[in-house]
């Protein structure tokens, strides 16, 4: 038996280093060719990136030399183009990529969503969503109706949101999956405001994710829009929706009335104080004062602290802390209150 | 005594077969997952992950917790790294554990820190804080002076005066490269929370170039004992690190370069003091809690290559770094060697800790036990030279073919070491591996053991081998 095993065991080994050695030819072999590839790329970016930069910017004729013949010089045209997408907002740009693409990218891309290999069925959904390849609508509306992966899936949405809206919106309310909530703002952040706001419309019928999703794409967008739906949100009945409209109320930044923040000061949940204490930053202090103190006297560390900065923000700020220190008894609320003094002053 | 002796080889024999055999297979299982997870990233296009969460809308803020022991040199490359990062809301903290050299000033003169008055919350106790500064140029950057107390302690101190609510650790001897951090967070991001710590791979920064905190070029070292560490870190990553993340079944996050979520951290104890391997003492006390309030978090590894580390390149720092590893591997398995083969601890209990404490910790004895075995059936004689032949030919298996595959398919993969010259040259040295590599560390490893059995742990606070060592080198 032991005979058996010892000659088993060097033909196992025998076959596994034949492998090993043929995967190291491969990727030799395979080494070569993304030098080659790499050399075409970097050649064609040194050649035609000024013949790019003329055409974009400047406004030049289009030449037939900017049209890619091969992969390696498709992936020289994705740097360019990634480039000045992530670099400068122009319209203008953003256009002639778009319609370049259309013409010249398309069928690279077409011919990539049907490869066996995930990564690159993902690269190809990538550029057809950056440099809106619309062309591509139906290839995609037939690619979803393959087996795909949920990745996969979510890049398919982001392409929907930006050439058809109302099929975006149809296709989340259907969708059985659950992303996360960084991903739906990735999706919703792209929305047309008319758009967006019917997202609210059935905000009851939405998953959590995206109802948190919404609610703080709404507060980084800062538009004047939303300040009514947020509003409404606050009588909500779940507590991480009042925070969070809350939160995005005060990074819109526009509080015209008081009343409605007025009840949250004493609220049970102490993020809620937190925040409201944060939208008194945006109220002229000698209205919101008299909330700010109660919140100064918290008993959570985190409320005391946020209120003490919201008060040193104003201009009378540090007189009105220092008053505090002189009237108060309470010695945390003293002590949170002398190292904001401490530390405005010291920045100043 | 013949009979006797005879009954001993045999039985002995068998044994090492029989483990030898079971770890080939673990790993080749471990392998395959690997593989196939990674096979599905290649060729990907990273950048546009990146490119999106650089942006805070998308991401989480996180405190980057840097304790400096007698790193004067170091320090101040690791600071640079930090504020080269690519993530778009972080606070650098630096926390002196009372070194006796220079760190202190040195940080206070480079980043003009200007002492300020800030009330810390002791969500951890720990030793006493003396001072905080606050640096001019960088305001999101912090150093806090403390009485010395260890790495665990410094980290807590920094845990307390953090206010974001992730924190990353990481050595003061480490080079971060700028999209580290967005991939360390990325399954934290994407999980919405659901990850509530994630470690990423660790890379030897021997033979790289560095300007300012970032690693330029990468080449192979001369030094022999660096290239094999090399290739140990890339078989721990593939065979190991990648297959039990897809489980979470992880006990292992490096202290290197890791990101805790705060809250799950503090509720945990923050880092045990007492203790070598404070980063896996972590990981299994959150584990625990996890489990304890029975909610669906996960801890994960992250594949890329994130964190450039510096390796011993002498005999004496190398066996100094095994035999503290694994003393502490041990220690933190021995201290919650209740939890093994423990159905309430789920997966956990049943599948990780026996594979930690059959695999990873016991290995090395069984495996040097091997080696001694094949010496011993050279000197008694015939009968027993096919089964020492059966062993050595499994050790080939096991030292050199996994270690091929493991260069090769990180290559392929990750694209390192892209000049052929160098790839031959790991594969040439792979197949030495066993003849000297292999038995030093398991020798060390098993000091280890020996050492945690005789309670001796004289290794103080933090002694590592510092960025003064890796000046030298690059």
């Amino acid at each position: 038996m032991i005979q058996l095993s010892i000659s088993f065991l060097l033909t196992v080994i025998v076959v596994l280093l034949v492998v090993l050695f043929l995967f190291t030819i491969y990727i030799l072999v395979q080494r070569h060719r993304e030098i080659r590839f790499t050399e075409v790329r970097d050649t064609f970016l040194q050649k035609y990136s000024q013949h790019w930069y003329n055409y974009l910017i400047n406004d030049e004729i289009f030449s037939i030399v900017l049209v890619p013949r091969g992969r390696a010089q498709v992936a020289a045209i994705e740097i360019i183009f990634s480039s000045y997408l992530k670099n400068i907002i122009n319209e203008k740009v953003e256009h002639k990529i778009k319609e370049f693409s259309n013409l010249y990218l398309k069928e690279f891309y077409e011919k990539d969503l049907s490869s066996k290999r995930w990564s690159i069925r993902m690269n190809a959904l990538y550029r057809i969503a950056d440099f809106q390849i619309e062309a591509l609508l139906d290839t995609c509306q037939q690619f979803e109706k393959t087996k795909i992966s949920e990745g996969e899936y979510f890049q398919l949405l982001k392409i929907y949101s930006i050439f058809q809206p109302e099929l975006f919106i149809e296709k989340i309310k259907e969708s059985s999956i659950n992303y996360s909530e960084s991903e739906y703002r990735r999706l919703f952040v792209l929305l047309e405001d008319d758009v967006f706001i019917r997202l609210f419309e059935d905000f009851d019928s939405w998953t959590k994710n995206i109802q948190f999703a919404a609610i703080d794409t709404a507060a980084v967008k800062r538009n004047m829009q939303y300040i009514d739906q947020l509003k409404q949100l606050l009588t909500h009945e779940i507590p991480e929706i009042q925070i969070r409209a809350l939160k995005g109320l005060y990074e819109i930044g526009v509080i015209d009335e008081i009343d409605p923040y007025v009840p949250f000061v004493t609220s049970d949940m102490w993020e809620v104080r937190l925040m409201v204490a944060k939208i008194f930053n945006h109220v002229p202090l000698n209205y919101s004062y008299t909330y700010l103190e109660q919140l100064l006297q918290d008993e959570n560390w985190w409320v005391r602290s946020q209120a003490a900065k919201t008060i040193v923000e104003n201009r009378e700020g540090i007189a009105k802390l220092q008053q505090f220190m002189e009237s108060s008894n309470d010695q945390y609320a003293i002590e949170m209150a002398q190292e904001t003094v401490v530390r405005k002053q010291g920045n100043k | 005594m013949k009979v006797f002796l005879d009954f001993c080889m045999w039985f002995f024999g068998g044994f090492i077969l029989v483990y030898m055999l079971f770890v080939i297979v673990s790993y080749c299982a471990m392998f395959v997952i690997a593989m196939l997870v990674m096979r599905k990233r290649y060729k990907l296009d990273p950048s546009e992950y990146d490119d999106a969460h650089t942006d805070a809308f998308y991401s989480k803020p996180v405190s980057l917790l840097v304790p400096a022991y007698n790193e004067e040199i170091g320090v101040v490359d690791t600071v640079y790294s930090l504020l080269n990062l690519r993530y778009p809301q972080t606070e650098i903290i630096i926390i002196n554990d009372g070194s006796t050299d220079s760190t202190l000033q040195t940080v206070i003169e480079h980043f003009r820190m200007k002492p300020v008055d800030k009330i810390v919350r002791t969500h951890i106790p720990t030793k006493q804080v003396k001072q905080i500064y606050e640096s001019e140029i960088y305001k999101n950057c912090i150093l806090v002076d403390k009485e010395n107390g260890g790495k665990a302690d410094a980290l807590n101190v920094g845990i307390n005066v953090s206010q974001y609510p992730y924190f990353c650790s990481i050595d003061g001897d480490s080079i971060l490269d700028e999209k580290s951090l967005l991939r360390v967070m990325k399954p934290i991001i994407l999980s919405d929370g659901e990850v509530i710590a994630a470690g990423g791979n660790i890379r030897i920064a021997n033979g790289a170039k560095m300007q300012l905190g970032s690693v330029t070029e990468t080449h192979l070292p001369n030094n022999y004992l660096v290239i094999m560490q090399i290739i140990e870190y890339a078989r721990a990553f593939l065979m190991g690190r990648i297959a039990l993340s897809k489980y979470n079944l992880v006990l292992i996050i490096s202290g290197a370069f890791s990101v805790f979520s705060k809250e799950w951290a503090v509720e945990a104890g923050g880092y045990s003091t007492n203790i070598i391997g404070e980063d896996m003492e972590l990981v299994v006390n959150i584990h625990r809690l996890i489990r304890k309030k029975k909610e669906k978090k996960r801890i994960e590894f992250v594949p890329d290559p994130v964190c450039w580390t510096e390796a011993p390149q002498t005999l004496g720092v190398l066996r100094n770094q095994r035999r503290r590893w694994h003393q502490g591997l041990f220690e933190s398995l021995w201290k919650h060697k209740t939890m093994t083969l423990n159905p309430k601890y789920g997966l956990i209990g049943m599948l990780s800790f026996p594979y930690f404490w059959l695999v990873e910790c016991l290995g090395p004895l069984v495996e040097l036990g091997g080696y001694i075995y094949i010496v011993v059936a050279f000197f008694l004689g015939k009968i027993y030279y096919e089964v020492a032949i059966i062993l050595l030919l499994l050790f080939v298996i096991y030292g050199v073919i996994f270690s091929i595959a493991s260069i090769l398919f990180e290559a392929w993969i990750l694209n390192t070491y892209p000049r052929p010259r160098e790839l031959l040259r790991m594969i040439l040295l792979a197949f030495t591996e066993i003849f000297w590599y292999r038995p030093l560390t398991l020798f060390w490893r098993c000091e280890g053991l020996i050492r945690f059995v005789l309670r001796r742990s004289d290794w103080g606070n933090m002694k590592r081998v510092g960025i003064g060592e890796k000046e030298k080198s690059v």
